[in-house]
């Protein structure tokens, strides 16, 4: 047995020499993707990862991995399996031409108009 | 808490690149320069692949056993403030470990590869976990220095090319400014206090000076290879520089508490600007991350243990029809 | 407040107090050794919070003239703790750490909230602070409890042995203090009695979800005697530890 300066280790009683089976495919479960809000009114924001074996489990991690410190006021677990994410390597689908300001608000110009027909009056 | 990637000077660096697509090498190339930072799905070379799951990996066991030598002190530190600042402080290095053990994994290996290979002695983790914390000033002084000497490299790094390990590096060291602030108030505590306080930090400083020497590893040989890492931010300091920086910021507020530090050659030479030291004993350094330090075994029978007496409760929650898939970002 | 009614709620603060402060000692011994990561944080939260708990009923007593919290708690002998005995036994394996976290949580919990509306206001007023902490603890000591009770053969056998062999040792958490009928009627505290029935009808649910038998009545023996000093030889070595370096030298500031 290890007598440890850590009286904790000592306690738990390990021998110094001992062997283990190595872990197999997800012994460490599966990985949900934590979400949390600061404050009341902002947008949750994605966090990191927790392992665990349900949902809430990964809230209860969740909760003391990323909110311990209490800068969250809400959290959200997902199942990363359940994420459809698109890939970096079509991210050109989210370039666009460039013609088409008539869905921007700088694509509307009318104090021209207005200042001609208060000039015309 | 981790000092420095140990890059193998003698690995063959000109098979490196010669399986990468010349193109798709450029573009990643281009994408560095330019400041953006890969994600998990980017293309990336092999190379890159595999020493960023190295450094991560080994980074990520750092923090995992990092947490014993001050556990050893949980239940023994003094009256309520240190005692709940240290297991915070210990809480928070085994929060470490998760958030680069899911930022390893975004590389595509599984956090339980990782720990066997941890457990088995096949990865390395930073040595001076290796050695035991006699006192509780030994506490202290791994808080205040081996915090110190881990800022200075997670803070370079959190500017590297890599965005998963960025983002968790950024976490961390928001965590490790409590550490150095815990650490430095602790020593303060001591060396300003009673002769006995003192004398134990002291004591403390002269056993940890040399793996805190020994901490940023030895200097680099430049060579193709570590050249490549720095142009893909993969390392983004030489180990020497680190440690120039560490003893520039912390050797005067050691000297400033009136203690000393077992170098008689330690001196900043004014015409270098740089400082001098002894010569760390590197071959004791690399005994002990071969596994011969007077911690190695318990360390990992510590580890082995935990594993072993968790698997149940682990096996127990394990459901079927679980998928693993590597984690998104 | 008159002078039994200080002594009554002296009693009733210390014995909160110490159980706090060796349960959170016991529940770090957890920290780095977890048996995943993320429920090793977790427990280290709980350890960490129990622990500050118990700090803030040691000051409690320092206003009601008792020595400074640090003093208090890291400078008596076993034999002057008022804690339960459960909470000094060792950890032995997760299944018996997790047992005792839902036996103890459920009752401290319901503790906090009977002393919420204590007519001792400072007391009332810890209660209400540290409610949002005690609802995580007992939320993870339910969900654990459930899910390992119910998971496989290997884990309910282990979590059914460990709920015996802590069962009577939960029971005399309920250990009645000589100021009971006092502190009842003067609206500090409701009553061990109450507390304890409290206590079952809130942890049945959970167990018959996790298919955890209550041992019979019939056996039931409580295990007393940690509320006036009587402890195991666990707690000793435990005391000892945790005041180590405090007690180099207690003048000291450290």
């Amino acid at each position: 047995m290890i007598k440890s300066l850590d009286p904790r280790v000592t306690r738990a009683q390990i021998e110094e020499n001992n062997t283990i089976t190595p872990l197999k495919d997800l012994d460490q479960w599966e990985t949900y993707e934590v979400f949390h809000q600061k404050k009341r009114g902002d947008q949750h924001m994605h966090v990191g990862i927790v392992h665990a074996p349900n949902a809430e489990m990964a809230f209860l991690f969740g909760k003391e991995q990323y909110g311990r410190r209490g800068f969250s006021v809400n959290i959200w677990v997902v199942k990363t399996r359940d994420v459809f994410a698109s890939e970096y390597d079509d991210s050109d689908i989210f370039d666009t031409v460039p013609e088409k300001q008539y869905r921007e608000a700088g694509g509307y110009k009318v104090m021209e108009k207005i200042n001609k027909y208060k000039k015309g009056v | 808490m981790y000092g420095n990637a140990y890059i193998d000077p003698n690995e063959k660096a000109n098979l490196i690149l010669a399986e990468e697509d010349p193109q798709k090498l450029a573009e990643f190339e281009a994408r560095i320069d330019r400041g953006e930072k890969i994600e998990p799905k980017d293309w990336m070379p092999k190379e890159y692949r595999k020493q960023l799951i190295r450094m991560i990996e080994q980074h990520a066991h750092s923090e995992i056993i990092g947490a014993l030598p001050e556990g050893t002190w949980i239940t023994r530190a003094p009256g309520f403030k240190r005692k709940l600042a240290l297991m915070a402080k210990v809480q928070d290095e085994v929060g470490h470990a998760q958030l680069l053990y899911s930022a390893a994994e975004t590389l595509g290996k599984s956090r339980e590869a990782m720990i066997n290979d941890l457990i088995t002695g096949k990865s390395k983790y930073s040595n001076v976990f290796n050695y035991p914390a006699f006192t509780w000033a030994d506490a202290c002084v791994i808080a205040w220095l081996i915090d110190a000497g881990a800022i200075i490299n997670q803070v370079a790094n959190a500017k590297g090319s890599y965005g998963p390990y960025c983002r968790a590096l950024d976490r961390i060291c928001t965590e490790e400014s409590f550490h150095l602030k815990y650490g430095h108030d602790n020593v303060v505590t001591l060396a300003t206090g009673s002769s006995i306080q003192r004398d134990m930090v002291q004591g403390a400083l002269i056993r940890w000076w040399p793996p805190i020497m020994h901490f940023f590893g030895p200097s680099d040989k430049i060579s193709q290879h570590t050249e490549i890492l720095m142009k893909w931010k993969v390392k983004m300091a030489s180990n020497d520089d680190m440690r120039q920086q560490f003893l520039d910021m912390y050797v005067p507020k050691i000297w400033d508490l009136g203690l000393s530090i077992p170098d008689p050659l330690l001196k900043k030479n004014t015409a270098t600007n740089k400082w001098e030291y002894t010569e760390p004993d590197w071959d004791e350094f690399k005994r002990v991350i071969n596994g011969d330090g007077p911690c190695n075994a318990e360390r990992l029978a510590v580890r082995r243990h935990a594993e072993e007496h968790g698997r149940w409760v682990r096996e127990a929650l394990n459901n079927v029809g679980s998928k693993y898939i590597v984690p998104l970002a | 407040m008159n002078q039994t009614s200080s002594e009554a709620i002296k009693e009733l603060l210390y014995k909160m107090a110490d159980d706090l402060l060796i349960i959170g000692h016991r529940n770090s011994e957890w920290t780095g050794l977890g048996p995943i990561l993320e429920e090793d944080i977790s427990f280290s939260s709980m350890a960490q919070d129990k622990i500050g708990q118990a700090q803030a009923l040691y000051q409690l007593l320092n206003d009601l003239g008792e020595q400074e919290p640090d003093t208090v708690a890291f400078t008596r002998n076993a034999n002057q703790f008022h804690n339960a005995q459960l909470v000094e036994l060792p950890n032995g394996e997760y299944d018996f750490s997790l047992v005792r976290h839902f036996l103890y949580d459920h009752a401290d919990q319901l503790r906090f909230e009977a002393l919420a509306n204590s007519s001792y206001e400072p007391l009332a007023k810890v209660a209400r602070k540290v409610k949002g902490e005690l609802k995580y603890h007992v939320f993870h000591a339910n969900t654990w409890m459930v899910k390992l009770g119910s998971a496989n053969e290997e884990s309910h056998n282990r979590m059914q042995a460990a709920f015996n062999e802590a069962w009577n040792y939960a029971l005399g958490m309920f250990e009645k203090s000589s100021f009971e009928d006092q502190l009842i009627a003067e609206g500090v505290f409701e009553g061990e009695e109450t507390l304890q029935e409290k206590w079952l009808a809130n942890i049945t649910p959970y167990l018959i979800k996790a298919g955890i038998e209550i041992p019979a009545s019939t056996s039931w023996n409580p295990v007393f005697g940690g509320r006036i000093g009587n402890h195991t030889a666990n707690l000793s070595p435990l005391v000892e530890e945790m005041s180590e370096v405090f007690r180099f030298d207690p003048t000291a500031e450290w």
